[in-house]
């Protein structure tokens, strides 16, 4: 099982590095929980009112994709972010608050590149 | 030559009006302020961040509130927001991409801002939109209230007192079912509502807008909040905001916040 969750004893780290959902009620996400996936980065969508990323986890041959919502592409470019920060393919641990209802859904919190042991976001 | 020297003579003044003229817009251009640039609210999006709690509540979190001087009927309307987001069904009107802020919250959003000062006018520009707050400086009066329509912004008017920029907003949208809010939290006014803005450049780094709301339907007082805005580095750019560019978070027929999938199809287990 490549998706870990930890149990949010970060809760409120979590809950001060979350404001990202400044389009719309953030009422579906769980700030006390925190779930990292390890998987592959299959699509970036770089539009407002938030981007999107799409990441496949692969589970014993069984392939999870989840949709990752981040901030605004204008105010993630202000903080250094790019349209191709992330490229589809790049192998890549993300850490996020999942959806309550436990759909392959979350809130992004902060991501590490595999290959290259940077870090984006809030990793700790 | 005595009619030359009389067209001469004429020409003369009229250049020396003309130029009087000029020099007293320029002049009257260049006493304005200069809040050029890119600045950030401070803070998190919650309108009244004097009176939130928890002290450190996010607007939109379940329990978090704050005290205006709410009347016993937009008390209760507040509660019943309150418990709204409590369950979830508490939709953000701007959710609906295209819907603006309204005043005054514009002054209480996300992202960036710039403040274009014109003789005539000064604009409000919040990235985080649709969101233009235009206040009128050229002289003129509201409308008479017969003729004024809730809008979400408003009519703004006002003058210079100093460095100070005072207007008055009128004219503004009743929150029907929702449909504009103050700030995440459920915080509403009614129609009623008249607001008395001072804002000011406090030094080179910081801007300062001093809010008072009356409105006769849902406050028993004025209501102050102080909103502040940090300059971001020069050079900073602002950008377009198209909501609708990509909206994957619907809205249900209950009110619930939906999560659409990269197909466009909602994926939450449970939609209404």
């Amino acid at each position: 099982m490549k998706v870990t969750r930890l149990i949010a004893a970060v809760a409120l780290c979590v809950a001060a590095s979350a404001p990202l959902a400044a389009h719309h009620s953030a009422a579906m996400f769980d700030d006390d929980k925190v779930v990292e996936l390890n998987g592959t980065i299959k699509e970036v969508q770089w539009t407002n009112p938030h981007i999107w990323i799409q990441v496949v986890v692969d589970n014993n041959g069984q392939k999870t994709e989840w949709s990752i919502e981040g901030g605004s592409p204008n105010t993630l470019s202000r903080n250094g972010w790019k349209a191709t920060t992330f490229k589809s393919g790049d192998p890549v641990l993300v850490r996020v608050n999942p959806m309550k209802d436990g759909t392959s859904a979350g809130q992004f919190i902060g991501a590490k590149f595999k290959e290259t042991g940077k870090t984006l976001g809030r990793w700790e | 030559m005595r009619t030359a020297l009389l067209a001469a003579a004429a020409c003369a003044i009229a250049i020396g009006v003309a130029a009087g003229q000029a020099g007293k817009s320029t002049s009257a251009a260049m006493a304005l302020p200069d809040w050029s640039g890119v600045w950030q609210m401070v803070g998190p999006t919650v309108f009244d961040r004097a009176t939130v709690q928890p002290q450190n509540g996010r607007a939109g979190d379940a329990g978090v509130r704050e005290f205006p001087p709410y009347t016993d009927e937009y008390e209760a309307i507040y509660r019943k927001n309150i418990a709204k987001i409590k369950d979830g069904t508490f939709p953000d009107p701007i959710s609906v991409c295209g819907v603006p802020h309204g005043f005054p919250r514009i002054m209480n959003v996300p992202d960036v801002y710039e403040f274009a000062v014109t003789p005539s006018a000064t604009y409000v520009l919040a990235e985080n939109g649709p969101g233009v707050l235009r206040v009128y400086t050229d002289g003129r009066t509201h409308p008479p209230a017969e003729e004024l329509w809730g809008t979400y912004t408003g009519a703004s008017v006002g003058h210079w007192d100093g460095d100070t920029l005072v207007f008055e907003t009128r004219g503004l949208k009743e929150s029907r079912d929702n449909d504009v809010i103050v700030d995440r939290t459920g915080l509403v006014l009614s129609d009623a509502a008249k607001v008395t803005t001072r804002m000011r450049k406090v030094n080179d780094m910081m801007m300062e807008a001093v809010i008072v709301v009356e409105d006769a339907k849902a406050l028993k007082a004025p209501w102050k909040v102080t909103k502040q805005y940090r300059k971001m580095p020069a050079g900073t750019w602002a950008w377009d905001y198209g909501c609708a560019e990509n909206n994957r978070n619907p809205i249900s027929n209950s009110g619930k916040t939906l999560t659409l999938g990269p197909d466009g199809k909602p994926i939450d287990k449970k939609t209404d």
